[in-house]
């Protein structure tokens, strides 16, 4: 297995331009643009049409790995296909980026949220061993940074929608961890009352959350459409959601960042690209080198960052939101990681190379936090640490107690609610009456186009 | 006043829009063009281009937008050019759509319009039926008016309901009928059937552009001594099960009449309602006429051979009547 010896360098300031060659062109977020630049050739003639892009990149490092199906032998003799990687894998850990927003007390509690998304996850793959689990579980393991970070970008009038691994966005966004756990254990008291489970829950009223299926890329031209109706109430917000490396392969993918693109709408796109879809290693979704660069073809935006560095995903995010506030359109970020398990906790993930695992451990976004915080930058102590960790602890088990002790929902309360009636909701424009503007064109009496007939 | 088909709906989301600022239009040309039968004609110009909104060919994004902007308390109508590319939306609106308010709580208010249907030659992709396909998706409210006055009412009733509503519009209907319309505020209410012509022998359960060859039918068979009733169903969801078990009690006879294909059809899901509702009032066996089993071919002799015709209501009739 041999090692791909290129490695790339951060340029000085730490920022690396996918082209190259205007890495001081390269600004993130709100000076980021997918405009064609001209290229400044010399040469003239056939290349005075060659336009360049910036894809700004806000990593220290830049792995490389390749991944290939390869037939083997196991001790009997037998063949078998599995994935082998090659790429430099004994890469030392990059320190954590330096935000250029995020102040003491902020980076603080975006660890905290991270401490909480963690230890949910803990006491729910113990809660499943236990039997308190209503099918499986899925873990956001090794997202935590991006699931947290991204979440905590957000401003309350924003809205967000989570896909299955953010279950760490709905605690940052106020949901408690006993929602999550009675959606796992089916409970009577979990924010859909039993009907469906794990993230797939939402609040449009307090905590505006749209609630995702399990088809991928559904949610993208659905909070596009959450931007527009805001938009038509005289609110530019943002709007953001999550697209993994399997899921951003899906038509609708497509569909829904260009409806947000053509529109101009607040769309915050955080592709998660954790490098494998259930079984399906990246290189079999997409050709292209990095799925940031997608943005070029849509016309907006796009950045890559470390997915397991908090900071660089706050950054990011929180750019993209004041795009998104000042109308500026939407924002792909491609946040680079791994999943650190199977695809739910069924699944031994078996097939991924065990020097992945061991590459990506050693980058686990919640320890490279940790240190960040209190060893290089001295913002929280050994002792208030692990007080903190003592107290994120505690709130775990109080609430593991409460979703525990919720019943199972009755029978019959799998009746009603199909359709809303009888008063059940009052509708009425989020943030406020649109304003409308009324031409002075009269109603127009016209015979139908004679289109088939 | 005389209104068309397309002008009663046309009217109907005009007025919708001038009155309630949170309805708004989206889809494929239906700003400056006007919509492909032009329904939407002269809208942009009033009611500017934030709500009058042409978006890419995506009907995925726009079911999607329309959804997600409902969410936020508008109340948008989306049309597709024609029902067919509906198929294209599928799982936004069986999934997304139909599933939210049962699943967590979220009222979608918004439509989903377009043309559908056949008798117009235009094959295989611009003439089908596809309402089964959201009949069978608790969740969504399933429309398709067969009048002016209905169409009118009913798009109304749709923009107003607090559900996903698809409201199919019979494209055979749009220019062929006209009939006079109120000029005031009315709604149709969604889920009840309308009797369109009483009569004592056989009950015909039909809804959309085969009410029209229903009427035919009746008149010639009137002439013969068989008076048939036409229960006009309006909505397919809610079904108007009460108008259904009511005639069945008075005739005693059923012949359930659909476009789309048989198998699966609508008919099957009213024989088994009558079967509930009313089978001790039965005098023969219920009796369906639909499309046949195949898509719906493009040739005119064989488009008319799929579709359900004037002569196979009153042959059915007829031998209904003799059983």
């Amino acid at each position: 297995m041999g090692n791909n010896k290129r490695k790339s360098k951060a340029s000085s300031n730490g920022r690396n331009s996918r082209n190259g060659s205007r890495s001081t062109a390269a600004r993130v977020g709100a000076h980021a643009s997918s405009a064609p630049e001209r290229s400044s050739s010399k040469n003239g003639g056939s290349q005075q049409n060659l336009r360049t892009y910036n894809i700004p990149d806000y990593r220290l490092e830049h792995p490389q790995f390749e991944i290939r199906q390869l037939t083997g032998k196991d001790k009997q003799g037998q063949e078998h296909v599995l994935y082998e990687v090659s790429g430099d894998l004994d890469a030392p850990v990059p320190p954590i980026r330096d935000s250029k927003y995020l102040d003491q007390q902020q980076a603080i509690e975006i660890y905290r949220y991270m401490l909480l998304n963690r230890k949910m996850e803990i006491a729910l793959e113990n809660l499943y061993k236990q039997g308190k689990v209503v099918g499986g579980v899925y873990f956001g393991l090794g997202q935590e940074a991006c699931s947290c970070a991204s979440a905590y970008a957000l401003d309350k009038d924003d809205w967000f929608a989570p896909m299955i691994r953010n279950q760490g966005s709905l605690l940052v966004r106020g949901f408690r961890a006993s929602d999550t756990m009675m959606q796992y254990m089916a409970k009577a008291d979990s924010p859909t009352k039993g009907r469906d489970g794990t993230s797939h829950f939402g609040d449009i009223e307090k905590r505006n959350m749209v609630s995702p299926i399990s088809m991928l890329g559904d949610l993208i031209p659905v909070m596009s459409g959450v931007a527009l109706g805001a938009r038509l109430q005289g609110r530019n917000i943002a709007v953001m959601t999550y697209i993994g490396d399997g899921g951003q392969s899906t038509g609708v993918t497509y569909e829904g960042i260009n409806f947000a693109a053509v529109q101009n709408l607040g769309l915050v796109l955080i592709v998660e690209s954790n490098l494998w879809a259930y079984s399906t290693p990246s290189n079999m979704q997409y050709r292209c080198k990095d799925l940031a660069e997608r943005a070029i073809g849509y016309g907006i935006p796009g950045v890559i960052v470390d997915g397991t560095d908090a900071c660089q995903v706050y950054d990011a995010t929180h750019e993209a939101v004041e795009r998104a506030r000042r109308g500026q359109g939407p924002t792909l970020i491609e946040a680079k990681m791994m999943r650190m398990k199977g695809h739910a906790i069924h699944d031994a993930a078996s097939y991924v190379p065990k020097s992945m695992f061991d590459f990506w451990k050693k980058r686990d976004p919640l320890t490279r936090f940790e240190n960040y915080l209190v060893k290089e930058k001295k913002w929280l102590s050994q002792k208030d640490n692990q007080a903190l960790i003592a107290e994120v602890e505690i709130v775990i088990e109080a609430e593991r107690e409460v979703a525990v002790n919720s019943p199972m929902p009755t029978p019959e309360s799998a009746e009603g609610g199909v359709f809303c009636e009888n008063g059940c909701h009052e509708i009425k424009p989020k943030y406020g009456i649109p304003k409308v503007k009324k031409g002075t064109a009269a109603y127009k009496e016209t015979e139908a186009a004679v289109h088939l007939k | 006043m005389q209104l068309t088909y397309l002008e009663a709906i046309r009217q109907g989301i005009w007025e919708e829009m001038e009155h309630d600022p949170t309805v708004f239009c989206l889809g494929e040309d239906i700003g400056i063009y006007g919509g492909a039968f032009k329904v939407t004609d002269g809208f942009i110009d009033r009611f500017g281009t934030e709500r009058v909104i042409d978006t890419p060919i995506a009907e995925s994004a726009i079911v999607g937008a329309a959804f997600g902007a409902s969410l936020t308390g508008m109340r948008p109508v989306a049309e597709f050019q024609f029902m067919d590319f509906i198929g294209c939306a599928f799982n936004q609106i069986s999934n997304m759509v139909a599933k939210t308010h049962y699943l967590w709580g979220a009222p979608a208010p918004l439509v989903l319009r377009g043309p559908s249907g056949g008798y117009v030659h235009g094959g295989p992709f611009h003439s089908q039926n596809p309402e089964m396909w959201f009949v069978h998706n608790p969740g969504l409210k399933v429309i398709c008016p067969a009048t002016p006055y209905d169409a009118k009412g009913l798009i109304k009733a749709a923009i107003r309901d607090n559900n996903p509503c698809i409201f199919f519009e019979h494209k055979y209907l749009y220019r062929r009928i006209k009939e006079e319309v109120p000029q005031n505020d009315y709604v149709v209410p969604i889920g009840k059937a309308r009797v369109a012509r009483e009569g004592t022998d056989i009950s015909v359960i039909t809804y959309a552009a085969m009410v029209h060859i229903a009427l035919e039918a009746a008149a010639i068979l009137a002439k013969e001594g068989i008076e048939i009733e036409i229960l006009d169903l309006r909505s397919l969801v809610p079904i108007d099960r009460e108008a259904i078990a009511q005639t069945v009690k008075k005739t005693n006879k059923v012949i359930v009449l659909h476009e789309h294909s048989r198998t699966g059809g609508l008919a099957g899901e009213i024989a088994a309602i009558i079967n509930e509702e009313a089978f001790d009032d039965l005098d023969g066996p219920i009796v369906r006429i639909a499309g046949l089993d195949s898509a719906i071919p493009f040739s005119p002799p064989q488009e008319h051979h799929y579709l359900p015709k004037l002569e196979d209501l009153v042959r059915e009739s007829r031998r209904l009547k003799a059983y």
